[in-house]
């Protein structure tokens, strides 16, 4: 016997989840597109989509946000710093790649000068995380020594029942075990066995492609050219990657009053690394796409002691051009190192 | 912070010197400053731009800074007036080691608009000039004109415990050009400073660091007693924003100064 949470029982969770203070946010399709939305009745999850087009990044680190105010009368300058608008949250229906995504992310944002902004609203939000039935084409948690059923950056663990009427609940933190008490008269306990898990194949050897990126010798290699020669340095991958973090900041407004904002920005356009002078140390599409992989599976593990990817396969799945860690990885990994 | 002084240096390149207005803000400068910091020096409404502090560890009173005009945010620092308040973030970076310089001789190679980060060293030294040893300065302009600091190399020139070397680039020179002429790289190996008990710090345009490296070599210097500093572009300075990285290293927190061995390990086409 295990607690379970029965669907038919979701409207009186978001219900109770809301009357006790969270707000509820989930998948959610929208026109074109979908993302993890705020919502206001459990009709408005759309819990079937292998994972939503828009990674669980942007409610935490906005893709465009006040850093500050400024107002400039007679020769004084006042600033007013933004904080981000507080209260907690539950985030239902997370994939297991897009949590493990902001666990990846928690010790850049916390190393040396410590992000608030991030930080505050992970300390609010409550990952419940739904393990993963199905897969599609471009998924490749498996290839990044995850599983549909990772916990990592998870508050509770749902796993799917076969009859498809419910979840099995597990709680991993005390912040998990705070939202869940709040809809404890809702769950049940019952011995339904869990639906199997997503089946998803290992596409890559990580550790063959890891030696073969460590490898000096390899940075100025011929694959690089050729890999990227279709890269048209959209940043789409960038911006949908539940773990690039890069940004830009810019002021908006005049010399009386405006807003200093962080954006997005991306590895993959021109001018992001050019100088001053003219000079830019990643001229080339080749070496902005190298930058790209060698950030993920050499810099970053070295620094964080974890890849920068979680096997979304975001990347790949949208890439206007048809590339993607998944093929370079994959290329790279028949490669002598 | 104040403008209190604003100076032009060569055609776009100025200098101001900063005073600060909080007197808390000033004496954390002064405890975390030394030579080789940068700043994030701002106006709002247009943004902030990354320079190094150009007045030496020795002289906190203020800071000054050299920039070219060039974009949004130096356009808008140009064309503030002496009593205009701009922001400044920092000091940020590491710094050069010169109490690991004491007693040695010191090389300063410099070319352009680099000069205001070896300048910053130059003074933090001289100002203390009885710890150090023979102190040698070469630098090199593309043009008479483009030379920054002009009343201070007159001051080195003519200045008994220092060694200066001018140089311009074939063409940059005017008529009645009396020093050298010739890029950087060629009149260091000219001057074959001695590589013995000596410390080099070289900044100048990447192209100018990656010939001065090699120059080097030939004449002997070792790796490890050789300093740079790199001037990546960024935007936070806190280690966050990605756009400094060189390898694993952000430029921001773990540099901007690094020695040439350093240097070395990085991967070189993405300096």
């Amino acid at each position: 016997m295990t607690r379970c949470l029965f669907s038919n029982k979701l409207e009186n969770c978001v219900t109770l989840w809301r009357s006790a203070g969270y707000s509820v946010i989930g998948p959610v399709r929208k026109d074109a597109t979908s993302s993890y939305a705020a919502v206001e009745h459990a009709a408005d999850f759309d819990l079937g989509m292998v994972l939503p087009d828009r990674s669980i990044k942007e409610l935490f680190f906005p893709q465009t946000e006040p850093m500050l105010h400024y107002t400039i009368k007679q020769q004084a300058i006042n600033t007013e710093e933004f904080t981000p608008p507080a209260g907690k949250r539950i985030i239902f229906g997370v994939r297991p790649c897009d949590a493990s995504g902001l666990s990846i992310d928690d010790p850049l944002f916390g190393w040396d000068y410590k992000d608030e902004y991030w930080f505050q609203r992970r300390n609010e939000s409550v990952i419940v995380t739904i393990a993963c039935t199905k897969a599609d084409d471009f998924c490749l948690c498996t290839s990044l020594k995850l599983a549909p059923d990772s916990t990592n950056g998870s508050d509770i663990l749902l796993r799917p029942l076969e009859n498809n009427n419910g979840w099995q609940v597990e709680e991993l933190t005390e912040r998990g075990r705070e939202a869940f008490s709040a809809i404890a008269e809702l769950l049940q306990e019952a011995s339904e066995p869990t639906a199997p898990l997503a089946v998803v194949p290992e596409m890559f050897n990580l550790d063959t492609c890891v030696a073969w990126l460590q490898n000096p010798e390899n940075f100025e290699s011929k694959f690089w050219k050729d890999i990227s020669m279709r890269c048209i340095g959209c940043g789409s991958c960038t911006y949908l990657c539940p773990t690039c973090h890069c940004f830009d900041i810019q002021d908006e407004g005049d010399t009386y009053s405006g807003i200093r904002r962080k954006n997005w920005d991306s590895c993959s356009f021109a001018l992001f690394t050019m100088h001053t002078s003219g000079h830019n140390p990643r001229s080339t599409q080749s070496a902005r796409w190298r930058q790209r992989i060698m950030h993920k599976f050499n810099y970053f593990p070295g620094k964080f002691s974890v890849n920068s990817c979680s096997g979304c396969g975001r990347c790949t799945r949208q890439c206007p051009v048809d590339m993607g860690i998944t093929e370079t990885l994959q290329k790279i990994s028949t490669l002598h190192p | 912070m104040k403008i209190v002084g604003r100076h032009d240096e060569a055609p776009g390149v100025k200098t101001m010197r900063l005073e600060f207005q909080n007197p808390a803000d000033h004496e954390e400068f002064r405890q975390k400053y030394r030579t080789g910091m940068f700043g994030l020096y701002g106006v709002y409404g247009e943004g902030e731009s990354t320079f190094c502090v150009a007045s030496p560890e020795t002289r906190t009173d203020y800071i000054e800074c050299t920039f070219r005009q060039s974009g949004r945010v130096t356009s808008a620092l140009a064309n503030a007036d002496i009593g205009d308040l701009i922001t400044f973030r920092g000091p940020y970076g590491n710094r050069f080691p010169i109490e690991t310089f004491h007693g040695k001789n010191l090389l300063f190679i410099s070319g352009g608009i680099a000069l205001p980060p070896t300048r910053s060293v130059i003074w933090s030294c001289l100002d203390q000039r009885e710890k150090f040893g023979k102190v040698t300065i070469i630098y090199g302009a593309r043009t008479v004109a483009d030379l920054v600091y002009k009343h201070e190399l007159d001051e080195w020139q003519e200045r008994a415990d220092v060694d200066l070397v001018l140089t311009v680039d074939p063409g940059g020179e005017s008529p009645d050009w009396k020093n050298k002429v010739g890029f950087v790289p060629t009149v260091l190996e000219e001057a074959a400073p001695s590589p013995e008990n000596c410390i080099a710090v070289i900044c100048g345009p990447p192209i100018m660091i990656k010939f001065t490296l090699i120059s080097l070599k030939k004449l002997g210097f070792d790796e490890t007693n050789v300093y740079t500093t790199l001037e990546n572009r960024m935007k936070c300075g806190v280690g966050k924003c990605g756009r400094c990285n060189v390898g694993s290293i952000y430029v921001c927190k773990e540099g901007p100064v690094f020695t040439a061995a350093e240097v070395s390990r990085m991967p070189a086409a993405d300096l």
